[in-house]
């Protein structure tokens, strides 16, 4: 019979026993594979959101995150430079600012509200109708809602939509301009609870009244795919040396080791103290076990069983203790996840595609590896105790018992 | 000229470390067990006769003195080695039977075999040859605590004899049975030796050891 086969056979000689290891193992380890979920999981969310915008360079004006920082001076101008770049495929300036929207009892809903040189589709999916076409009447000002606006307005393609800019100084004083959807959209960044407008730039600049002309808080930036970000990075640097420009992995590098290393630093603390606690609670059910069973261990050396088979026979059982609960906490911890995660983006503000917890394949490789790696180091003290045990003291011993 | 000993122990001397100093379990005893050879010891408790039996099966190693087992130096040999000559050459009868509770007495019989890595096949016959030796073919799927106490130590038999041991080493196999288990079980070991497996018995019971071939008395450590 083989060590694992001795193994299997002692803990299904104790089911009790057993099922109590595997189900504590199983909630540890639906905790740490939680941890190990939340780790990553805001940075490849983020990157997923990212992506999906369809950009994968941002020009700022200086560090500050993108929106939050001052705006880029003569924004258009260099976004038509930066689209000469052989590396650039597109280069569309982004304006934001909030606006209020007029429904149709009077009353009013503050609105996020963007300006985009974009006519393309990047930056949004279309949900209903179409994007920021030009419109056939020059005097209308196009604009594509996000759905949420569109079913508190309820807005369709062609409907009217009354904007009043609150731009800079002029907050108060500007008229509403009326504008016409032409599309109903998702905008990657959308929060859950966010209403969102976007025009064109010269729309923008009609809503907010001219006000300051050729700014832009940020430049999105798509690189051509044989060039690549970085070197689309370095050649906008090239033409623009005062200006803040990064690539998503660098965004998401800086992320990390700000905002989300929160996050990173509350999982890697709470991954090691659930890998603590498992440790420990297999050392214990084993320690238990092989001092239940000094005899019968003292005999098979007796019989001749070596050393090794012993303490190989141990490491099995710690393995399929906790195998079987590291399995259990995979289904456990997801379930765990989606709870957890549900909370969490229930924080105002944050984009709706955002989560916390994410899974990746490599969660899974890790938590296994974690998982084998506290068997074998839980079954070391057993294990030890086990090598040492005195064959004939212990049989005089049982029998004096 | 006389075949070769199976175990030949030469002024074996055990000195147990203990808190109040040092205890002498066995001192300066000399033992040969011959091929298919009967020896009981007896003796008081505490006398050494474990000690002496845990030595001669390689379980425990003398503080001076030699043992050698089929012409074999033991002091010389690895932890793993030593494990491998009790596997293959020594059979073990203890008096709480120890099987292992998990385990039927067809897999407690089968166990030392498979550990020797004796092939299905020949371990499947051996085991069934060596459950119908013991009277037991009929209780083969059942678990020792579905057995009594004769049935455990007839199925521990088996298992000593699993591996055609040239030495089968008993401690006190009758002291957990009856008079009547006890009898059939002193039979079943006749039976062992006079098929040519030599047999030392540590036993109080002077009926069994009045089966040997030769008894030895032990008193404070030594042969008397």
């Amino acid at each position: 019979m083989s060590p694992a086969g001795l193994a299997w056979r002692g803990l299904v000689r104790q089911p009790a026993r057993a099922a109590l290891g595997v189900a504590g193992i199983a909630v540890v380890g639906a905790l740490l594979f939680d941890m190990l979920l939340l780790s990553r999981g805001l940075v490849v969310s983020f990157r997923d959101i990212l992506e999906g915008a369809g950009f994968d360079v941002r020009v700022t004006a200086t560090d500050a995150p993108p929106l939050l920082g001052p705006p880029l001076r003569d924004a258009e101008t260099l976004a038509e430079t930066v689209r000469a770049l052989p590396e650039v495929r597109d280069a569309v300036p982004l304006r934001s600012g909030k606006a209020e929207a007029t429904a149709a009892d009077g009353s009013t809903l503050p609105i996020y509200f963007f300006g985009t040189g974009s006519r393309s589709g990047h930056g949004w999916t279309a949900i209903e109708g179409s994007g920021l076409t030009p419109s056939a009447d020059a005097g209308t000002v196009p604009v594509v809602v996000n759905r949420r606006l569109a079913s508190r307005l309820s807005l369709t393609p062609g409907s009217k939509l009354r904007l009043r800019g609150a731009c800079g100084s002029q907050a108060t004083a500007l008229p509403p301009v009326e504008m016409k959807v032409q599309g109903i959209v998702a905008f990657p960044f959308d929060s859950s609870a966010g209403l969102t407008a976007m025009t064109t730039l010269p729309g923008f600049l009609r809503v907010c009244a001219n006000e300051s002309p050729g700014l832009a808080e940020l430049l999105l930036v798509a690189s051509k795919p044989e060039a690549g970000a970085d070197a689309a990075v370095a050649a906008i640097r090239r033409v623009a040396p005062g200006l803040h420009v990064f690539s998503n992995e660098q965004l998401l590098d800086r992320l990390q080791r700000t905002d989300f290393s929160y996050f990173r630093q509350i999982s890697f603390v709470l991954s090691a103290i659930t890998i603590f606690f498992a440790f420990l609670l297999v050392t214990t059910l084993l320690t238990v076990s092989v001092n239940q069973r000094l005899g019968e261990l003292a005999v098979l050396r007796a019989l001749g069983f070596r050393r090794w088979r012993i303490v190989s026979g141990l490491l099995c059982e710690s393995l399929l203790l906790v195998g079987a609960g590291g399995l259990l906490a995979l289904p456990g911890g997801a379930l765990l996840a989606l709870w957890l995660d549900r909370i969490l983006r229930t924080m105002p503000d944050l984009p709706e595609r955002l989560h916390f917890f994410v899974f990746e394949p490599r969660a899974v490789l890790l938590h296994v590896a974690i998982i084998a790696l506290t068997a074998l180091l839980a079954a070391a003290y057993p294990a030890v105790l086990v090598a040492r045990l005195p064959i004939a003291a212990t049989l005089r011993r049982e029998v004096v018992s | 000229m006389s075949a070769p000993p199976v175990v030949e122990a030469r002024d074996l001397t055990k000195v147990f470390p203990m808190p109040a100093g040092p205890v002498t379990a066995l001192g300066g005893v000399s033992l040969r067990i011959d091929p298919s050879e009967y020896v009981a010891i007896s003796g008081p408790s505490g006398c050494g006769k474990s000690t002496l039996l845990h030595l001669l099966g390689c379980v425990e190693t003398p503080t001076s003195g030699s043992i050698a087992l089929d012409g074999r130096q033991v002091a010389s040999l690895s932890d793993a080695e030593r494990s491998r000559l009790r596997l293959a050459r020594i059979g073990f009868v203890f008096q709480r039977f120890f099987l292992l509770p998990m385990l039927t007495a067809w897999e407690n019989v089968e166990l030392p075999q498979s550990e020797l890595r004796i092939p299905k096949a020949k371990r499947r016959e051996r085991t069934r040859e060596l459950l119908a030796y013991v009277g037991l073919e009929s209780r083969a799927d059942h678990r020792p605590s579905q057995l009594s106490g004769g049935e455990m130590q007839r199925v521990a038999i088996a298992r000593a004899l699993a591996n055609r041991p040239s030495l089968v080493l008993a401690d006190e196999p009758t002291g957990e049975l009856d008079e009547a288990t006890g009898t059939q079980i002193a039979d079943l070991l006749d039976r062992v030796n006079a098929d040519g497996t030599a047999l030392v018995v540590v036993t109080h019971n002077a009926a069994l050891a009045a089966r040997a071939g030769r008894r030895i008395a032990m008193t404070s450590g030594r042969l008397a």
